[in-house]
């Protein structure tokens, strides 16, 4: 145990560097930085917005439209032309986005029934979201007034029978079913609202793997080119203390990097989402937890399990990757099989439902040991204990078949004469 | 002499290759054994077997009477091995490099001080000890090897081109030590292509060539039986 702490300890020293440090107060900088970028730009949004109005109607719908305009936070501002072109010659020279045009007999069109336009002109001046957002509350602002005039309209037209009867006949009342529990509440909402709650799952464990990894593969392939792996290996401590040092190392470290990312993506993302997010769950919590859609904290328990095999899984993987690289640059090119290990049950399990999998593909899915954990916060909440056990259990299997050769690997001389050559692109033993 | 190091009819396949094809040797108690003979000879690979780095494909070599094959452990106790161009951990202060290193020898704490007082001494480095090894010369990062392949004071120290790429004052230096450490009983094998380092350092020398061994004998008796003036002389005449 004390040669095994003496080799953690020194397998830490080497990967905690200046570099790592500046790395991580980067990021954290960077999340900051975008944090305020994001949260900035979204205050200017909610702003009030000046918006250019050409009023060439003037009766009391036009004037209500403008007052409905007023209560959507904006600010409309009377074009000084009666022209449409110089209308949006004159927007054009201002800092307004946006340009309503009501047309001559807007009002009389409305109260005689007819269809009537207005135009809208947007004056795109970026391509960001938080750009076009204006135009996309007037067109809200139409269909409010839409609404408010087709229900004054069938109000007068047949005054027995109220507006909503009329346009809705046909009234749904949506339930949704989770094994045996049922609640009211649109499928795709709630399921969107999971998605949302467990999305830095994967994430978290993207992270995790792609940063260990890398640090164990680039630790074994730096001990080679600098032949200190060599010397390390005529010491008198066991071979399986200094491959699971390495790995423990890397574990650590990989772990408390992928903390600050996580906190400093939480962050910039909650700028940008948190109000969002807050909205949706508070009139969500009650079917969520009626439904068992809540995870709990033993689910998080078997969750936490869950990634903690994946990593294992990953850290023995990048062990044997680096006894194939010659060196810190060959280290840098094998750690692509294995992030792309980690991208396509990522991409599989976040855009199709794996169960609907063609059997082929459903058994390549569930071979890669990095689908179960992205598999196991679904499983977990649709109790399909099984499926969550049958992941742990296999990477578990997975894990110990890989330490098996990585042990193997390093009790022999295939730890020094084992490499994968790019030029030839054969295994030379 | 009682022997600490047999090596008898040494066998080494990579693949379709032999590179060592039935070598014999043995290295007595504070002897500085060498093997001498061109790049790719087979010198590493004996090196590196005894170093308990690579299997034997045949053969046997017993230390200390333990056989490598049953007990590569026990020769990691005993044994020390510096690999030719071989670096520190760059990140490491070469101080905290040498206690990394004690460490998985000594018994005891004070053992681990007096394996650094040793080591500090070897290297000589003094205060430059406490920077970075990713900083030290070429001819640092060897004398700081040396001190940790000789601090525990092994049986039997295995060097590989011990003064490879060192300028003259530096090679001068560790020969000294070398010698000065083999005077204290420990046993040296050790590898060179630098016949005069050889003639200079060894108490024995065997030439080796494509994986065999030419001849065996001291730096004297060689150039006796060859008639020659120095090894280099010797190497050729064996060769022919």
């Amino acid at each position: 145990m004390r040669k095994f702490l003496n080799l953690l300890q020194k397998e830490i020293k080497e990967l905690i560097t200046l570099q790592l440090f500046i790395s991580l107060l980067f990021t954290i900088f960077l999340f900051y930085f975008i944090g305020q970028m994001l949260k900035t730009e979204i205050k200017k949004a909610m702003r009030v917005q000046k918006i250019a109005v050409l009023n060439l109607d003037d009766s009391a719908f036009s004037q209500n439209l403008i007052r409905g305009l007023k209560s959507a936070n904006f600010e409309p501002q009377a074009v000084p032309d009666q022209d449409t072109e110089k209308a949006v010659q004159w927007t054009k020279g201002t800092d307004i986005n946006l340009l309503l045009v009501i047309p001559p007999g807007f009002g009389e069109s409305i109260e005689k029934f007819e269809n009537k336009e207005i135009e809208t002109y947007s004056f795109l001046r970026t391509f960001s979201i938080v750009g076009s957002r204006s135009s996309v509350i007037i067109n809200a602002v139409i269909r409010a007034m839409n609404e408010y005039l087709s229900n004054d309209y069938l109000k007068k037209k047949i005054p027995d029978i109220s507006p909503e009867q009329l346009k809705n006949p046909i009234r749904s009342k949506d339930f949704v079913v989770v094994k045996d529990r049922m609640a009211e509440g649109a499928a795709e909402k709630i399921a969107g609202f999971v998605s949302s709650q467990s999305i830095f799952v994967p994430i978290i464990l993207m992270m995790i793997i792609i940063y260990a990894s890398q640090m164990v593969i680039s630790a074994i392939a730096m001990e080679k080119q600098n032949k200190t792996l060599e010397t390390l290996l005529t010491v008198p401590v066991s071979r399986t203390a200094i491959v699971t040092a390495k790995m423990v190392a890397a574990a650590v470290v990989g772990l408390i990097s992928a903390v600050i990312y996580m906190i400093g993506y939480r962050y910039s993302m909650g700028n940008l989402m948190g109000d969002v997010s807050r909205a949706v769950s508070s009139g969500m919590g009650d079917v969520i937890q009626k439904l068992g859609l809540a995870m709990t904290t033993k689910g998080y328990i078997v969750l936490g399990i869950s990634l903690f095999f994946a990593i294992l899984v990953a850290l023995a993987l990048a062990t044997i990757l680096g006894v194939l690289a010659e060196d810190f640059r060959a280290a840098q090119s094998l750690i692509m099989p294995l992030i792309f290990l980690v991208m396509i049950p990522y991409f599989l399990s976040f855009f199709s439902d794996p169960k609907n999998l063609s059997l082929p593909m459903k058994i390549f899915l569930y071979a890669i040991p990095f689908s179960h954990p992205f598999l196991t916060t679904q499983n977990l909440l649709l109790e399909n204990y099984r499926a969550v056990l049958f992941g742990i259990l296999y990477m578990l299997a997975f894990f110990i078949v890989l330490i098996i050769i990585a042990a193997r690997i390093f009790s022999t001389d295939r730890v020094l004469t084992m490499k994968l050559r790019f030029g030839k692109k054969k295994l030379v033993i | 002499m009682d022997n600490v190091l047999v090596v008898e009819g040494l066998k080494k396949f990579y693949g379709g290759l032999e590179a060592l094809k039935g070598i014999s040797f043995e290295v007595g108690r504070g002897e500085i054994f060498a093997l001498i003979g061109p790049n790719g000879a087979g010198k590493t690979t004996a090196l590196r077997i005894v170093a308990t780095l690579l299997s034997p494909s045949d053969g046997k070599v017993s230390f200390l009477g333990f056989d490598l094959k049953k007990q590569p452990e026990k020769f990691r106790e005993k044994i020390s091995y510096l690999p030719e161009e071989a670096g520190a951990y760059k990140n490491l202060k070469g101080i905290d490099y040498l206690k990394f290193m004690a460490k998985f020898y000594a018994e005891t704490e004070k053992e681990t001080q007096e394996f650094i007082e040793r080591a500090r001494e070897i290297a000589d480095l003094g205060t430059r000890l406490n920077e970075k090894s990713g900083t030290y010369s070429k001819g640092m990062t060897r004398k700081l090897l040396l001190g940790r392949a000789l601090m525990t004071k092994p049986e039997l120290a295995i060097l590989d081109e011990p003064t490879s790429g060192l300028d003259v004052i530096n090679a001068l230096e560790v020969r000294e030590i070398v010698k000065r450490f083999a005077k204290e009983g420990i046993s040296v094998l050790l590898s060179s292509h630098n016949m005069l380092e050889i003639e200079f350092l060894s108490n024995r020398v065997a030439l080796i060539d494509k994986g065999k061994i030419l001849d065996t004998g001291t730096p004297e008796a060689l150039k006796d039986k060859h008639r020659a003036k120095n090894l280099e002389e010797v190497f050729r005449g064996a060769l022919q």
